[in-house]
């Protein structure tokens, strides 16, 4: 009887195990609700440029947008930021990292006249902060006009946005870097949150939940500048209530193993691992109605 | 006829020189071109390596950022004057393999890899050359339909 009652309990141990594989793992923050500055002062410079890496590409959005067939609406342009009207250097830094993910936006639509404009923002605080010499304004205008060459316009955009961070890092200004960052975020995540309330598609729904992925490394990035002044103690804590938002979706991960198949003389591998997000309708509103608010108040504080 | 000539070199070197990027560096010009008409350029990796003395990780490491539903390719360019094939393998968050461009069984090596990826989350890309070996290059990463 007690070989039974050991043997059952095996073959519920094994089963408990495998059911315990389907699920591996949840993203959770770490422990504590805000990160404290002295751990964020610590962070190297790799890590920082890590992180600045880490954020997502506003052309991403816009990419999986297009594939979602979801129309161009200029509705969801910062149309309101007048480059004459930026006071101090934490707007001028702000607002560049807005405009630049709208310039990402409609260079993928291809929309070139409205892009001149954007184009002409962005040159204006680039060198109203002395960054103007890395933004190839000439080229991206003229690439713009002629539609053939789309691959060649994003990475000369993109380009010209990587080599303003770095500089402003490595010349101690990373206050600025961390604002232009979240400033490409925040309008990201706009356009993002704007379009699902119109288009409900479970892509963008799971890429807005699972931006609780990069969050942390956003409020790492800025957490060092958080009492720096009024300006920036206002956008932490707008960050944290975005946090806040974010708090109690789900994000857990199911495994499998990547296949593989050779194709026109390169590899393609299909990953079988997935990422699930678990996110209410109210949820997903708390995030589309905190975005918009703080989103709004950054574009009209001219 | 001659002067006919020289005048269409003159013309194709200068839309050569204004069709892409002036003052970029070329070879991460050429990588974004190689990576294919259908691809648009997300991010680019300059790396530049001595011989290692024993191999035993690649080297050359970052974090990015891959988000599920989308296709990336992965290219890989050397530059002229390398001693080694630029090569890559990617980690997720959990240290496991996702993905490498080099073969170790059969020793084959890929000049692009398309990933089609699922799983939301920070990777780990890792580059180096083949045998721990000097070279310089890029990795041009892309996004693919």
């Amino acid at each position: 009887m007690k070989g039974r009652v050991f043997l059952l309990l095996i073959i519920i141990a094994c089963f408990s195990c495998r059911n315990a594989t389907v699920k591996t793992g949840e993203f959770v923050f770490p422990e504590a609700d805000s990160v404290p500055v002295s751990e964020a002062e610590k962070l190297s410079p790799e890590a920082i440029a890590d992180i600045s890496k880490n954020i997502t590409s506003p052309v991403e959005i816009a990419n999986l947008l297009q594939t979602l067939e979801v129309p161009f609406s200029q509705n969801h342009l910062a149309s309101s930021i007048d480059a004459n009207k930026q006071s101090t250097n934490f707007d001028k830094a702000l607002k560049l990292g807005i405009l630049g993910a709208d310039l990402g936006y409609l260079n993928m639509y291809e929309k070139t006249g409205s892009s001149l404009d954007v184009l002409s923002s962005i040159r204006k605080i680039a060198e109203d902060i002395k960054v103007g010499q890395f933004f190839d304004f000439e080229s991206i205008k003229r690439l713009s006009q002629n539609r053939s060459n789309l691959d060649s316009l994003l990475f000369i955009s993109i380009d010209s946005y990587t080599q303003i961070d770095n500089y402003l890092r490595a010349n101690d200004r990373g206050q600025l870097s961390a604002l232009m960052i979240i400033g490409v975020w925040i309008e990201g995540q706009y356009l993002a949150t704007q379009v699902v309330s119109q288009f409900p598609d479970q892509r963008l729904r799971d890429r807005i939940g699972e931006q609780k992925i990069i969050l942390n490394d956003l409020l790492l990035l800025v957490s060092p500048y958080c009492n720096r002044d009024s300006e920036f103690t206002e956008l932490c804590r707008n960050l944290q209530e975005i946090k806040e938002k974010y708090r109690d979706i789900r994000i857990s991960y199911t495994q499998g193993e990547p296949v593989s198949v050779e194709k026109n003389g390169g590899l393609t591998i299909q990953q079988t691992e997935k990422s699930v997000v678990e996110m209410s309708r109210e949820q997903l509103d708390g995030i589309i109605e905190v975005t918009k608010n703080i989103r709004e108040r950054l574009i009209l504080n001219n | 006829m001659m002067k006919k000539s020289i005048f269409t070199i003159c013309l194709l070197i200068t839309i050569g020189f204004i069709s892409f990027g002036q003052g970029k560096d070329p070879s991460v010009s050429n990588c974004v071109l190689n990576a294919g008409p259908d691809a648009k350029y997300l991010k680019d990796f300059r790396i530049q390596l001595g011989k290692a003395s024993s191999q035993t990780e690649l080297r050359y490491k970052a974090n990015m950022s891959l988000w599920k539903n989308t296709k990336y390719r992965f290219t890989l360019c050397n530059t002229e004057g390398s001693k080694g094939q630029l090569i890559l393998s990617i980690k997720d968050e959990a240290n496991k393999l996702v993905l490498s461009s080099f073969d170790v069984k059969t020793g084959k090596t890929y000049p692009f890899v398309d990933f089609i990826c699922n799983k939301s989350g920070i990777y780990q890309l890792n580059y180096d050359f083949i045998n721990g070996q000097q070279g310089s290059g890029v990795g041009v990463v892309s996004m693919v339909k």
